[in-house]
């Protein structure tokens, strides 16, 4: 899994059928920068929104388990982050 | 399993119910690992209940999922070990880039003692 934080949302107007109806966020790892710094657009199952910190798990099985077989998307948020505590 | 240093803890109280009460630690891997998208960070549970600090060993995949009882956590890292000690010889390790996320050859500094 990755933490990150939710930097916005993503509609499609023509999209796959597997993804109609989902609701998809764009997470910003935290982390990463530079050329490794991108953007992963993560399947929502839990209501997260812009702004929130999230831990997002990848894998087909982990998609399967939450928000079904039928989605073409591996990435997906499974938990809401409330605080971390970092050593330094 | 990769091999990585707990840097922290996350706490979450909306998250998949299957994930129940499990601990979820903040781990840095080691670098004959780093992982995907440059985060340098990985999270993963921990049934072993290790802590800031702690050498863990760390795997990834099915057996994390497995890892809090059943086949159906939807997880894909979790702490398996807490490290006592690593020995390792570097010139016995394969060349950076033979295995998936093996993209850097391991630091001499990485003969580490674990807490206990």
């Amino acid at each position: 899994m990755l933490l990150g934080r939710v930097v916005g949302r993503l509609w499609a107007a023509r999209q796959a059928d597997s993804l109609s109806g989902r609701k998809l966020l764009l997470v910003r790892p935290e982390g990463a920068s530079g050329e490794t710094a991108r953007l992963v657009v993560a399947v929502d199952g839990l209501n997260a929104g812009p702004g929130d910190r999230v831990i997002v798990a990848h894998g087909s099985r982990v998609r399967d388990l939450t928000v079904g077989p039928d989605v073409a998307d591996k990435d997906i948020v499974i938990g809401i982050v409330d605080g971390t505590e970092l050593a330094r | 399993m990769i091999l990585g240093r707990v840097v922290g803890q996350v706490w979450a109280t909306r998250r998949d119910p299957r994930l129940s009460r499990a601990k979820l630690l903040v781990i840095r891997p080691h670098g004959i690992y780093e992982p995907p998208l440059g985060t340098r960070h990985l999270v993963a549970i921990d049934d072993v209940d290790a802590g800031i600090g702690d050498e863990v060993v760390v795997c990834l995949g099915l057996p994390a999922r497995t890892s809090l009882g059943s086949n159906d956590t939807p997880v894909d890292a979790a702490v398996l070990g807490v490290v006592d000690r690593v020995e390792l010889d570097e010139g016995q390790l394969s060349p950076a880039g033979a295995a998936p996320g093996i993209r850097r050859p391991l630091a001499a500094a990485v003969v580490t003692e674990g807490r206990r």
